[in-house]
This record gives structure tokens, C-alpha cells and sequence, in this order.
């Protein structure tokens, strides 16, 4: 008898959210990103404009590049706003996405310890840093921390130093030795706190880099060579198929790339700083940058919290 | 400090309330009669259950999500209920959490019950079902535990609740999960600040609970 009461419970429980969930849907869009782009406080940032012109309501799912994207294969998120180009143009091309657009970029940072044992600052390109990384690992005089975990910015190192040797592949690679090579499997922060700890390099994302400076975490670490066009970092928005899935909410997700890379959108993109960092540039497709001054003139009064600190 | 998070820290601690409540509410009326009829009765196979059932108090609630995610999710073979993402689908995984909890923990309070206590009831010659609701009255302390135990596991979770809800504010963030993020980003005062809030919720929650255990002993 009690186990009848406890299933009826859970039915009315679940049918209860079902009809909150429903009455709900027509005035929200499920957007599945990576951490990066919520961790950043950019979310926090431009979406309430969005919300405001549309009369709507964006619920942020924030996980990994993988796992958005299998959101996304699903029909569990209505649109898609990520960091993997690869792995995006695979998904396009199996049908589980369309309109992929550019939207923005980023920059992904090679970080080192005060010291630079592996002279990475007078690296004249990236992959000349990795190269001197790896040498002067090798022969005992630095250490280097790896995300080692799927994420974009894993996929990011695999590719450089697939570009700087032929040999280094992902298999050789994840045999390096752990005297030097340290496969730490965890998220950008975590491995940031461990190269402090260990004097080690590492290529990060540069809000994380930021805000774990800004939080007095890191010390120690100094960005020792960024700019170098194989370090940017592009992000696209893709609608989730609604003829595979007609439930999702398409109209929504629709605006909300024509928003993404309107000029208002992009204009707003461009203009969030974090302590004092513009990090996001705009290059959705036919988007011409204005005067920055202007555009960053308006966001010392409105900074949200993630970059107040 | 804490106004300045960015969130309605009253909003997030009411859900966790709420998804910790439901789970362990309806964990409990399914784990205590459960466990109740395999703690008191004969029949085959019932070591192995009580075997199969302490095992699954190691189950990894992160496996227990991925459960509820592959129910759940639109490609799912409940996928058209649309609960992905709910705190619906978050007290569901919990509640498979705890249900091993409530059962197993009922098991041993009732199995406990001194054999006299036992003896005396059957010799009063009620019926198996009268006998069987005393047996549980005095295994009343043991069976609040195995409440407060399912409540403890509930508001302490994070795997499951971040995989099936999603974190997202206003909707599915609970305390548990906003920790995880605070300590993501750094803020580890933020982190610490909530975990203050979610043990201060609890340690309400538990003395409600320990005085309900403790009303029903007199």
C-alpha cells in the first residue's frame, strides 16, 4: 500500500514540474555552453539584454565541449554555444546541428612560473614556446601541467604539439614521462593552482588565468607568450536540428543567433572587460568593429559581479 | 560578502530544501516498508537482497545521474516529458540514491528488535500485519536514522544533482552545486560561505528530525 502512496508521490511530483516546465517553455531557450564562456562572466554580462528584448528567459547549462555537443545530438539544449572547431564541423555534418556562425574568439595563454627556466618569453611564436617546453622538460629543467581531460583547451595543446612534431601524437604524447609531463585530469583552475605549486607551464584560457590572479591563487605565474594566431581560441553558436527534434524551442534559438551576431550582440561582446581585460573579440560574419573607446566607456558602471571579484 | 554573489543565495537554499525533501521523502516511503518486509519476514533469497541492498550504499551518485540522464534525456525512453534539467529529475536520482539507505538502515533497526519484544507480540496473538507495525514502533530510533542518514546523503550530493539538473540559476542551482562553481572559479570564501549556509540547513533539519525520533520514544 505505502509503496503505491510513494509511486503516486513521485507522478504527482513529476507531473506537477512537467506543467511548470511546459508553461514555461514557450519564453525560454535551454543554452548548452562550456564553462568557459559562464566562468568568464560574459553570460552574466550580455544575456539579460537578450532576455530583455525578447521577453524571455536563457536557463545556461554550463559543461564541457564534449558533453554540450552530446547535449546538443540529444535534443536536450535548444541551441549551442561552444569552442571545438573540429569536433563542431563533425557534428554539423552528422546532422545534429545547423547554421554553425562564428561569433567570437579568444585567446588561450602559455603560462609559466617567475623564473621561465625554459626561456618561454623570448619565444618567438607558440609553437617555438611548446618546443622549448618540451626540451628543457626533457632534459629535468621545467615541468609542464596538461588539462589531459577532452576538454577545447585539451584538444588545443594535443594540436600544438601535433604541429610542432609529426611524432608528437596524442598516444605518444599521453606517454610522456610524469617527471615532467604532468596528465592532471582536472578543470583550468585546478591545474593553474598545481603549476603554481610546482613551478610548472601550461596553456590556459586567459579569463581563468585573470580571475585565478585577480583571487591572489597564482602568484606566481606570469602569461609568458600569447597573441600568436595558433593560441586563438574561436566560438560559434549552432542550432540544435528541430526537424530531428521538433519539441525544442527553434524561433528562440534562431534570435538568439541573429542577436549573437547583430551588431548589437557583437558590440556587447566586445565591450566586457574583466579586471581590465577586453576578452572576447566579435567576428561573426559581416560584423565591422566601431571605436572600441566608446563601447568601453559604458561598461565601467555595469561590470557584473564575476569581474567585480 | 554574500550579497554581493550574483544570486538569490535564499532561492537556492529553498531548493535544495526542496530537492532534498522530496528525494528523501519519497526514498523513505519506499525504503521503509521495503525494508521493513525483508527485516521481518522468511523467505529465499533474503541474505542476498540484504546483501545486494548494503552494497548499493556505495552506488556513485554520478552513475546514479547518468540513470536518470539516459531516462530523461529527449533521445531517452522518457525523453517527452521534457524533465531533463528540472528539479524533478534531480529528486529522482536521489531518491535512487537513498532508497538502498532507507531500506538497508530499516533492515537492521527492525532486525535489532529485542527477540522478547518479539516473542510477546506474536503471543498476544494480533495478526501479522498488527505485529509487524509494533516491531517498527520500537524500532522508531532506527528508523528516524535511516530518515536523517537518506536526508544527510540528499543535501550533501553533487554529482548527480549537477549532471541531471544543470546548475542553472534560478532553476536547478542548489547549494551543492553553487559550491562546486564558487570553488571552479577561485571564490573559495563564496565556497566556504555556502557550505556554512547548507550545514546550518542541515543541522535545522536534523534536530526537527531528532526530536521527532525522540517524541515518539516516551
Amino acid at each position: 500500500m505505502i509503496v503505491v502512496i510513494a509511486v503516486v508521490a513521485v507522478l504527482i511530483i513529476g507531473a506537477a514540474a512537467a506543467v511548470v516546465l511546459t508553461s514555461d517553455k514557450k519564453g525560454s531557450l535551454l543554452l548548452a555552453t562550456t564553462t568557459s564562456t559562464q566562468d568568464s562572466g560574459l553570460l552574466d554580462y550580455i544575456l539579460p539584454t537578450f532576455e530583455k528584448e525578447y521577453k524571455c528567459k536563457v536557463l545556461v547549462v554550463a559543461v564541457g565541449s564534449g558533453q554540450a555537443l552530446t547535449m546538443g545530438q540529444n535534443g536536450d539544449a535548444d541551441v549551442l554555444l561552444v569552442h571545438s572547431p573540429s569536433s563542431e564541423a563533425t557534428f554539423v555534418q552528422n546532422g545534429y546541428g545547423t547554421n554553425r556562425t562564428s561569433i567570437m574568439y579568444n585567446w588561450f595563454v602559455i603560462v609559466g612560473p617567475d623564473a621561465d627556466p625554459a626561456g618561454t618569453k623570448n619565444a618567438t611564436s607558440a609553437l617555438d614556446a611548446f618546443s622549448r617546453i618540451y626540451d628543457n622538460g626533457t632534459s629535468g629543467d621545467c615541468k609542464f601541467v596538461s588539462r589531459a581531460d577532452n576538454s577545447g583547451t585539451y584538444t588545443k595543446e594535443l594540436s600544438l604539439w601535433a604541429a610542432l612534431n609529426s611524432t608528437y601524437t596524442k598516444e605518444n604524447v599521453t606517454q610522456w614521462s610524469s617527471t615532467w609531463y604532468l596528465q592532471a585530469e582536472t578543470g583550468m583552475g585546478a591545474v593553474l593552482d598545481l603549476c603554481e605549486e610546482k613551478n610548472a607551464y601550461t596553456l590556459s584560457d586567459d579569463a581563468t588565468f585573470y580571475s585565478r590572479v585577480e583571487s591572489g591563487l597564482i602568484p606566481h605565474l606570469n602569461i609568458t607568450k600569447t597573441g600568436d594566431s595558433k593560441l586563438k581560441n574561436q566560438y560559434s553558436v549552432i542550432l540544435v536540428n528541430s526537424t530531428k527534434w521538433p519539441h525544442i524551442n527553434a524561433t528562440l534559438a534562431k534570435d538568439f543567433l541573429d542577436w549573437m551576431s547583430s551588431k548589437a550582440g557583437q558590440d556587447l561582446i566586445k565591450s566586457y572587460v574583466l579586471y581590465g581585460h577586453q576578452l572576447f573579440t566579435s567576428n561573426a560574419p559581416g560584423y565591422t568593429s566601431t571605436s572600441l573607446s566608446h563601447t568601453r566607456m559604458t561598461v565601467a558602471a555595469s561590470v557584473p559581479r564575476t569581474a567585480r571579484g | 560578502m554574500a550579497l554581493d554573489i550574483g544570486y538569490d543565495v535564499v532561492q537556492v537554499t529553498l531548493l535544495s530544501l526542496y530537492v532534498s525533501g522530496c528525494a528523501t521523502t519519497v526514498g523513505s516511503l519506499i525504503g521503509i516498508p521495503l525494508g521493513a518486509r525483508i527485516g521481518l519476514r522468511q523467505f529465499g533469497g533474503k541474505g542476498l537482497l540484504k546483501t545486494i541492498t548494503y552494497t548499493m550504499y556505495g552506488f556513485p551518485p554520478v552513475i546514479s545521474g547518468l540513470v536518470i540522464y539516459y531516462l530523461l534525456s529527449r533521445s531517452g525512453p522518457l525523453g517527452s516529458l521534457g524533465l531533463l534539467f528540472t528539479p524533478t529529475a534531480m529528486i529522482l536520482a536521489e531518491t535512487l540514491l537513498v532508497i538502498p539507505l532507507t531500506t538497508g538502515i530499516t533492515i537492521s533497526s527492525v532486525t535489532e528488535v529485542d527477540k522478547a519484544i518479539k516473542d510477546t507480540i506474536t503471543s498476544l496473538g494480533t495478526t501479522r500485519r498488527q505485529g509487524e507495525w509494533t516491531i517498527m514502533k520500537e524500532a522508531w530510533v532506527g528508523i528516524v536514522m535511516a530518515i536523517m542518514v537518506a536526508f544527510g546523503r540528499c543535501i550533501a550530493e553533487v554529482g548527480a544533482a549537477y549532471m541531471v539538473g544543470g546548475n542553472i540559476q534560478g532553476q536547478t542551482r542548489v547549494l551543492t552545486t553553487a559550491i562546486m562553481m564558487e570553488t571552479r572559479l577561485g571564490k573559495f570564501d563564496y565556497a566556504v560561505g555556502l557550505g556554512v549556509v547548507l550545514l546550518g540547513v542541515a543541522m535545522a533539519v536534523f534536530l526537527f528530525l531528532k526530536y521527532i525520533q525522540e517524541k515518539e520514544m516516551l
